[in-house]
């Protein structure tokens, strides 16, 4: 597995966690009937600050330690290839394609429930849940392209 | 519109530089190893630079390393 698909492992895995304390935390506010804004932006926050902080640290963590594992296994100094040539640049730029392309489709859901006269509260928080799943996507796609060859 | 494809002869081309290593290849035109595995396979055309800079390695000219060629289907 190279430099950059371990990379992309890593906030892929991430997200997903992200996702998921997001969805319970949701789900534990509607039930303990605490879904109101300052409780919904204090999420907001902590979500922004996990996936920022969370994804520096574990990709840094993850290199190390598959580097470690690469100097038992080999018993030679570890080779790290964190170079980022022009194939890499491009499967990023088609993921962020995809990335981009799903996070508007929900930011027009998100917007949409105003319609249908939903408070504000709703629509920011399918803002920041459209905006995890778009990531996820994104890391979906850019794996499969590394895995294909292109 | 007929159906072409980029085709390569890196894989031969390497053979006879002295089995040149994939990793050697990658090191030398400045790319990863990842990305010349997918450029042998034919499931990454290169850019035009890259693909002087590996005909400039093997010392060949460009049309030696890649080929424009029709995609036959009944393969």
């Amino acid at each position: 597995m190279s430099f950059q698909e371990k990379n992309i492992t890593v906030s892929l895995v991430n997200f997903i966690l992200i996702l998921g304390f997001y969805l319970i935390s949701l789900f534990l506010m509607i039930q303990g009937e605490s879904f109101n804004s300052t409780n919904v932006f204090r999420l907001w926050g902590i979500i922004i600050v996990i996936a920022v902080v969370v994804t520096i640290f574990a990709t840094i963590i993850t290199h190390i330690v598959s580097a470690i594992i690469q100097a038992i296994k080999t018993k030679e100094e570890p080779h790290i290839e964190n170079i980022s040539d022009e194939r890499d640049k491009l499967i990023d730029l088609r993921g962020t394609k995809v990335t981009n392309f799903v996070s508007s489709i929900g930011s027009f859901f998100s917007m949409l429930t105003f319609v249908f006269g939903q408070p504000p509260l709703v629509m920011f928080t399918l803002l920041i849940f459209f905006g995890v799943v778009a990531q996820i996507i994104g890391d979906i796609f850019r794996l499969r392209l590394y895995r294909r060859g292109f | 519109m007929d159906k072409y494809r980029i085709k390569n002869n890196i894989r031969t081309l390497r053979f006879f530089k002295d089995e040149m290593t994939q990793q050697q290849l990658a090191d030398k035109v400045g790319v990863t190893r990842q990305t010349i595995i997918a450029t042998e396979k034919g499931k990454y055309s290169p850019s035009l630079e890259l693909a002087f800079r590996i005909a400039l390695v093997f010392d060949v000219p460009l049309e030696e390393v890649f080929s424009y060629d029709f995609e036959d289907e009944t393969k």
